[in-house]
C-alpha cells in the first residue's frame, strides 16, 4: 500500500502537467459547448442548454466533412501501412548502398508540411504544373487535379502518402530489425517460400509495430489540417475540407467559439471511437498474443 | 572409420569467402550414416560457416556439399532436407511449442492428420506432452532446446546438424543431456554434424571430431586419436585441459609434454620448485618452476612430495613441433 502511495506520489507532476494541457482544454471546451459564445453574444458566454449539440446533429456540412475526414484518414493510412511495409521489406534486405538509401527515404517526412504542400500544389497545378506538362507531352491534355470535386481528395491522399510513408517504413523497419534472423532461416530449412515466410513470421512478429503506426497514423490523419489548408483550403466546394479545418473555421472565420467547440469535441469523440476500433481489431488478430509475457 | 564412397555426407573442397577474406578454406571431410562428426575450434574458425553451407543458407564459394553421392550444392535450403539445431534455438515466439512444430509441416502442405500424428509421436519421444500449449516465453532453457531438437527431428531429415546447441544451458544440465542427446540423434541413419567450441562436449558426443582454425581443417579423428597424436602444435593445445606444455628445450624444436605425463620425483632429469597447488579432488594440479619456465603437472591427489623434487617423463610421451610452423616433427 505504501509503495502505491508513492508510486502516485511520483507521478503527480506528470499528471498534473497532462492535466493542465490536456484535461483543461478539454473540460473547457466541455463547458463552451453549453454555451452561445460568438461576436453576435459579444463573446460573452451565455448558457444555452444543449443547442450547440441540436445544431451539430442538423449540421449536413459537418456530417459531409465528417465522412470526408474518415475517407481521407483509412485512405491514406491503409496505402501508408501497405507501402510502408513494402519499402520497409525492401530497406531490410541487404542493399548496396542501404544506409544512404534509408537517409534518403526519410526526407519526405522530415520536410515541414507546409512546405511539402506548397510543393504539391504546384506539382498538381492546373495547367502549368509539371503533371500537368507530363500529361501533355504524353499527348492527354490537362487535369484539374486540385479543381475536380470528385477526385481532388484522392490526391490530396496521395500527398499526405508521400509525406508519412517514410515515418511508417521506418517504424517497420525497426520492428523488422528485432526479429533474429535465424528465425526466418529455420523456416527457410523447412522449405518456406517467401511469402510463406511473410505471412507465417514477419507480419505476425510485426503486429506490434503495426499496431503502433496505426495508430499514430490513425490519430494524426483524423485530425488532419494543415496539409489540406495549404493544398486546397477545403476546397473544391468542400470536397476535401476536414473536421479540424471545419472547427477551425468555425472558431477564427466565423467567431462562434461556442460552436467550434462542440465541433472539436465531436471530432475528438470520433477519434476515440476510431482508435479503440483499430487497437481492438489488431488486438484480436494476434496482438495480444505476441506481446503476452510469460505466466 | 571413413565411409564408403558416394555413402553419407561428403564435404569436397568446400570453402567461403566473403569479401576477400577466407572464412572456409577448401574443407574435406565425410561423415558416414548415423556418425557423428563433432567440428571443433575456437569462435571464428570456420565451424558455423561450414555449418550454414552445408545447410545452404550461405552460398560456398567453392567445392561441392554431397549427400550419398548426389550433389546438393546448387540447391536451397528446402531442398536439402537438412534439419538445423540454432544455438538460439530459433523457436517462432509468436506460437506455441506445437505451433512450432507444426509451422514447418504446415509449409510443407502435410495433410492435418499426418501432421498430428507425427506431433504427436514427436512429443513423446521427447516427453513434451504436458508442455505442447505453452509459448517459448514460457519454457526453461533446457525445455526451449528440446523443442528445438523435437523440432529438427519431426521431419525425419536426411542431415541432422547442431550449432551449439548446448551453450545456452549451464553446465549441470550440459552434462546430463549429453547422452540423451546423444540417444536421440546418433546412431540413426542421418549422418550428424555437431559444432561446438567446448571440447569436453565435443568427446562426449561425436564418434569423430574434425578441429578446425582459421578456416583450416588441422585434423580429423576419434577423440583420442587427435590426443595422443595430434597433428600439429594448435590441436595439441587446443585438446587437453589442463593445457599441454610447451617446452623450449632445444633450438630448432619444441617439446610438447601433457600435465599427466610429468613426474615428480626423486630422480628426474632437472631440479624443480613447487609454486602452488590447486586441488581438484580427483586429481592435483602442481604449478612447478623449472629451468624452461612454468609448468602444469598433474598427479593423484595424495601423492607425495619429495622434499627436493625433481621433474622427469617418459621417452614415449614427448610430442615435438617445429616452433616457428608449430607442424609436428618426428621424435
Amino acid at each position: 500500500m505504501k509503495n502505491r502511495t508513492l508510486s502516485l506520489l511520483l507521478m503527480l507532476p506528470a499528471l498534473l502537467l497532462l492535466a493542465a494541457v490536456f484535461l483543461y482544454p478539454l473540460l473547457r471546451y466541455g463547458w463552451l459547448s453549453l454555451h452561445a459564445s460568438s461576436v453576435l453574444t459579444g463573446l460573452v458566454p451565455i448558457p444555452n442548454g444543449g443547442a450547440n449539440w441540436g445544431r451539430l446533429l442538423d449540421d449536413a456540412r459537418f456530417w459531409t466533412d465528417a465522412g470526408q475526414t474518415l475517407r481521407f484518414a483509412f485512405c491514406s493510412v491503409a496505402l501508408e501501412l501497405l507501402g510502408g511495409l513494402g519499402l520497409a521489406l525492401l530497406l531490410h534486405r541487404p542493399l548496396r548502398g542501404r544506409g544512404p538509401l534509408r537517409a534518403l527515404t526519410l526526407l519526405p517526412w522530415a520536410l515541414p508540411t507546409t512546405v511539402m504542400a506548397l510543393g504539391w500544389r504546384w506539382i498538381f497545378n492546373d495547367p502549368h504544373g509539371p503533371l500537368n506538362a507530363a500529361l501533355r507531352s504524353l499527348g492527354g491534355s490537362s487535369y484539374g487535379f486540385l479543381s475536380t470535386p470528385a477526385t481532388t481528395w484522392f490526391f490530396v491522399v496521395l500527398a499526405d502518402v508521400w509525406k508519412t510513408l517514410p515515418f511508417v517504413a521506418l517504424l517497420l523497419l525497426a520492428g523488422l530489425q528485432t526479429i533474429p534472423a535465424d528465425l526466418e532461416e529455420a523456416l527457410r530449412l523447412e522449405g518456406a517460400t517467401r511469402l510463406q515466410i511473410l505471412r507465417r513470421l514477419t507480419l505476425p512478429l510485426l503486429v506490434p509495430y503495426l499496431t503502433l503506426a496505426l495508430l499514430f497514423r490513425l490519430a494524426q490523419a483524423l485530425g488532419v489540417f494543415d496539409l489540406i489548408q495549404v493544398l486546397t483550403g477545403g476546397g473544391p466546394a468542400g470536397s476535401t475540407e476536414s473536421l479540424a479545418l471545419y472547427a477551425y473555421l468555425n472558431a477564427m472565420r466565423f467567431l462562434d467559439f461556442g460552436y467550434a467547440s462542440t465541433v472539436m469535441l465531436a471530432t475528438f469523440l470520433l477519434l476515440l471511437v476510431s482508435l479503440g476500433g483499430g487497437w481492438l481489431l489488431l488486438r484480436r488478430h494476434g496482438l495480444a498474443r505476441s506481446t503476452e509475457r510469460a505466466a | 572409420m571413413s565411409p564408403g564412397f558416394g555413402n553419407g555426407l561428403e564435404l569436397r573442397q568446400l570453402g567461403r569467402e566473403v569479401g576477400g577474406r577466407c572464412l572456409l578454406d577448401r574443407l574435406d571431410l565425410q561423415v558416414a550414416p548415423g556418425e557423428c562428426v563433432a567440428l571443433l575450434g575456437p569462435s571464428g574458425c570456420g565451424k558455423s560457416t561450414t555449418l550454414r553451407l552445408v545447410a545452404g543458407l550461405d552460398p560456398a564459394s567453392g567445392g561441392q556439399v554431397l549427400l550419398d553421392g548426389v550433389d546438393l550444392t546448387g540447391r536451397s535450403p528446402g531442398e536439402r532436407q537438412v534439419a538445423m539445431v540454432f544455438q538460439s534455438y530459433a523457436l517462432y515466439p509468436h506460437l506455441s511449442v506445437e505451433g512450432n512444430l507444426e509451422l514447418g509441416l504446415k509449409v510443407r502442405g502435410m495433410a492435418p492428420r499426418e501432421r498430428q500424428r507425427r506431433i504427436d509421436a514427436t512429443l513423446e519421444l521427447l516427453q513434451l506432452g504436458e508442455l505442447r500449449q505453452r509459448r517459448p516465453a514460457q519454457l526453461s532453457g533446457g525445455q526451449r532446446q528440446r523443442v528445438a531438437l523435437a523440432r529438427a527431428l519431426l521431419r525425419q531429415p536426411r542431415i541432422v546438424l547442431l550449432d551449439e546447441p548446448m551453450s545456452n544451458l549451464d553446465a549441470q544440465l550440459r552434462e546430463d543431456l549429453r547422452p540423451e542427446l546423444r540417444r536421440l540423434l546418433c546412431g540413426r541413419e542421418q549422418p550428424v554434424i555437431y559444432v561446438t567450441h567446448d571440447q569436453q562436449e565435443a568427446v562426449g558426443m561425436a564418434d569423430r571430431i574434425a578441429l578446425l582454425e582459421a578456416g583450416r581443417l588441422q585434423q580429423v579423428g576419434s577423440p583420442r586419436e587427435l590426443y595422443t597424436n595430434p597433428a600439429n602444435r594448435f590441436v595439441a593445445s587446443f585438446l587437453g585441459r589442463p593445457a599441454i606444455n610447451l617446452l623450449a628445450i632445444e633450438p630448432g624444436r619444441q617439446l610438447g609434454l601433457r600435465p599427466e605425463h610429468l613426474r615428480l620425483g626423486d630422480d628426474g632429469a632437472v631440479a624443480a620448485r613447487l609454486l602452488r597447488r590447486e586441488w581438484w579432488g580427483h586429481q592435483q594440479l602442481l604449478w612447478v618452476d623449472s629451468p624452461w619456465g612454468t609448468l602444469r603437472v598433474l598427479t593423484a591427489p595424495e601423492a607425495p612430495m619429495p622434499p627436493e623434487p625433481r621433474l622427469g617423463w617418459q621417452r614415449r610421451h614427448e610430442l615435438w613441433f617445429d616452433p616457428d610452423s608449430g607442424a609436428r616433427l618426428a621424435a
